[in-house]
């Protein structure tokens, strides 16, 4: 069973006079990671609006065709959603509740606000904070947290909750490597737990070997999609999207230098592909 | 004081209230010179780059940012020689358009309406923002709002350019023109101090690498010779420079380039076995 799906979507803001989502029609699957690529103004960011049923109920605009969300239309179950979704926007500054005085209390507000009972709560907010390993953060007021920690407190206020979809927007993009580390597996787990998560990011070389799944937008449809492996190898990536990763992108400029067939598509994805083939 | 330097820190201390964030902190950087601020979530980073604009101030040793002690200034007293650009861009975009919006700060300086005007059409231009100006920087995706901050912080043709992760969710054509950017403004003499985790753009960009940690700068060196050791500091390098490390590539530097025409030249001599097939996973 299909538990997002996209049927014949458009979507167009009210100040745009373009689509941004236009007739797509989409299935995502549950146990995946499913990557959103596409160059800026793609459709990426407002997929998952759309998806999350914020768009157009939050953000006004036109919605032409059927999401479904966990067997429910997004639109109309309203609040019935919180604690299914963990929703991560690109903007963590902007998602703080702005009412918490700590860390622990930002990420234990929304299952305070679904009357969790407060030993659930407790035990459910510190594995959050271990999970984004933020532990030493937890009686920090939020407006102190540097742009990295804000974003792992933000994911760890979703990770609370064990939504069942995520929908994540650039949600590494502040982190060092550790966090970054941290963060993509979680995603992993996460998954393998039988999540679907849904996660719009420019990160290619990271989500190259993150990603179960990869679908390229351009001017609001997918087009192209399936296992980064194969998709981020191709030519086609770099004619129709956004291009590929770096060690791609590099197979691809000394393929420019020289002819040679070590340097033809399908080119490496990853570093470890490149020294397989070029050692 | 050299007549180059356009940003010193000397023995800097600061505390956000009773926790300590900066101590003993020195840093020179000079015209011309790029300079990426590397470390890990809450090293300070951020931090330090608001004690040289003037937004914060330290409680020991002084800051002195081209050539004026931040003490007792604030941040408006540095915007005609200054260019910073928020992390998150939203703290600092006031206008209803994109063009209103670059033109805030030569206004704010009293510049001629003419001169404003000229000004805003070539940052546009520069950036490829011409196809939206007069929108609401609100009603643009969040990675292009990044790409009008920056536009605001370049246009008042700073002497010092500093930014809090310029590379944050562009895509890969935008990632391109806010490196040829810098890099123009470096070679023009601009000294530019770039918080980022982005090691690829300081290797593409950047010529020297500080490295904050435990409130203390702990390397500070050519951005190469830093990230050739990072590891330990959980700084990773980009793949490009991996694979140029791993291949023992005969390279001139990690940049891309560089690095694709190395790739090319091992691929010239080796040749390809003639049995090379790619493997099934591709």
């Amino acid at each position: 069973m299909a538990d997002v799906t996209f049927d014949g979507v458009s979507f167009r803001y009210a100040a745009s006079t373009i689509d941004v989502l236009d007739g797509v029609s989409l299935e995502f699957r549950a146990g995946e990671i499913t990557w959103l690529f596409g160059p800026l103004g793609a459709g990426c960011t407002t997929l998952l609006l759309v998806a999350a049923g914020l768009a157009p109920r939050h953000t006004g605009g036109t919605l032409v065709g059927a999401v479904s969300l966990l067997g429910r239309d997004p639109q109309a179950t309203g609040s019935a959603r919180f604690g299914q979704i963990g929703f991560v926007t690109a903007t963590p500054e902007l998602q703080l509740s702005g009412i918490a005085a700590t860390v622990w209390e930002e990420v234990a507000f929304t299952p305070a606000n679904l009357g969790w009972p407060i030993e659930r709560i407790r035990s459910a907010a510190d594995r959050a904070l271990r999970l984004l390993g933020i532990e030493h953060l937890a009686h920090r007021s939020p407006r102190t947290l540097s742009g990295g920690e804000l974003q792992r407190t933000v994911i760890a206020s979703m990770a609370v909750l064990q939504p069942k979809v995520w929908l994540l927007d650039e949600p590494a993009s502040s982190l060092d490597q550790s966090g970054r580390i941290r963060t993509y597996e979680l995603f992993r787990a996460e998954a393998d737990a039988g999540a679907i998560v849904i996660l719009a990011s420019e990160d290619a070389d990271a989500l190259s070997t993150v990603a179960d799944r990869v679908i390229v937008l351009n001017d609001g449809r997918p087009v192209l999609d399936g296992a980064p492996g194969v998709v981020l190898a191709g030519d086609a990536i770099w004619d129709r999207g956004p291009g590929s990763t770096s060690i791609a992108g590099l197979a691809r400029a000394a393929g420019r230098l020289v002819e040679s067939p070590l340097l033809a598509a399908p080119y490496p994805v990853t570093v470890a592909e490149g020294l397989v083939r070029w050692r | 004081m050299a007549m180059n330097v356009v940003l010193r820190m000397s023995a800097v201390d600061f505390a956000y209230g009773s926790t300590p964030v900066l101590e003993g902190v020195s840093l020179e950087i000079t015209a011309g010179e790029g300079v990426a601020l590397l470390g890990s979530n809450g090293a300070g980073k951020t931090t330090l780059t608001r004690l040289a604009m003037a937004m914060r101030h330290p409680s020991c040793g002084t800051v002195t940012t081209v050539d004026r002690s931040t003490d007792g200034l604030g941040p408006e007293d540095l915007a005609a020689s200054v260019g910073y650009l928020f992390q998150n861009p939203e703290a600092q975009l006031v206008e209803r358009s994109v063009q209103a919006e670059i033109g805030f700060g030569p206004r704010q300086l009293g510049w001629p309406a003419a001169q404003t005007t000229e000004a805003t059409a070539t940052i546009l231009d520069e950036l490829e923002l011409s196809d939206v100006a007069l929108v609401h920087p609100y009603d643009l995706p969040a990675a292009r709002r990044r790409l009008v901050a920056l536009a605001c912080a370049l246009v008042v043709g700073p002497r010092l350019l500093i930014l809090d992760e310029p590379t944050n969710g562009l895509d890969r054509v935008s990632r391109q023109t806010v490196a040829r950017v810098v890099r123009a403004r470096r070679d023009g003499g601009c000294a530019v101090l770039a918080v980022t985790h982005d090691t690829d753009f300081a290797i593409e960009v950047l010529d020297r690498a500080v490295v904050l940690r435990d409130r203390h700068i702990v390397r500070d060196g050519d951005v190469v010779q830093v990230l050739a050791d990072g590891d330990a500091l959980g700084l990773p390098l980009p793949g490009p420079a991996l694979l140029a490390q791993r291949l023992s590539l005969a390279t001139d530097s990690w940049r891309a380039t560089d690095v694709a025409r190395a790739l090319a030249e091992r691929c010239r001599s080796s040749g390809a076995p003639v049995s090379w097939k790619p493997p099934n996973s591709w």
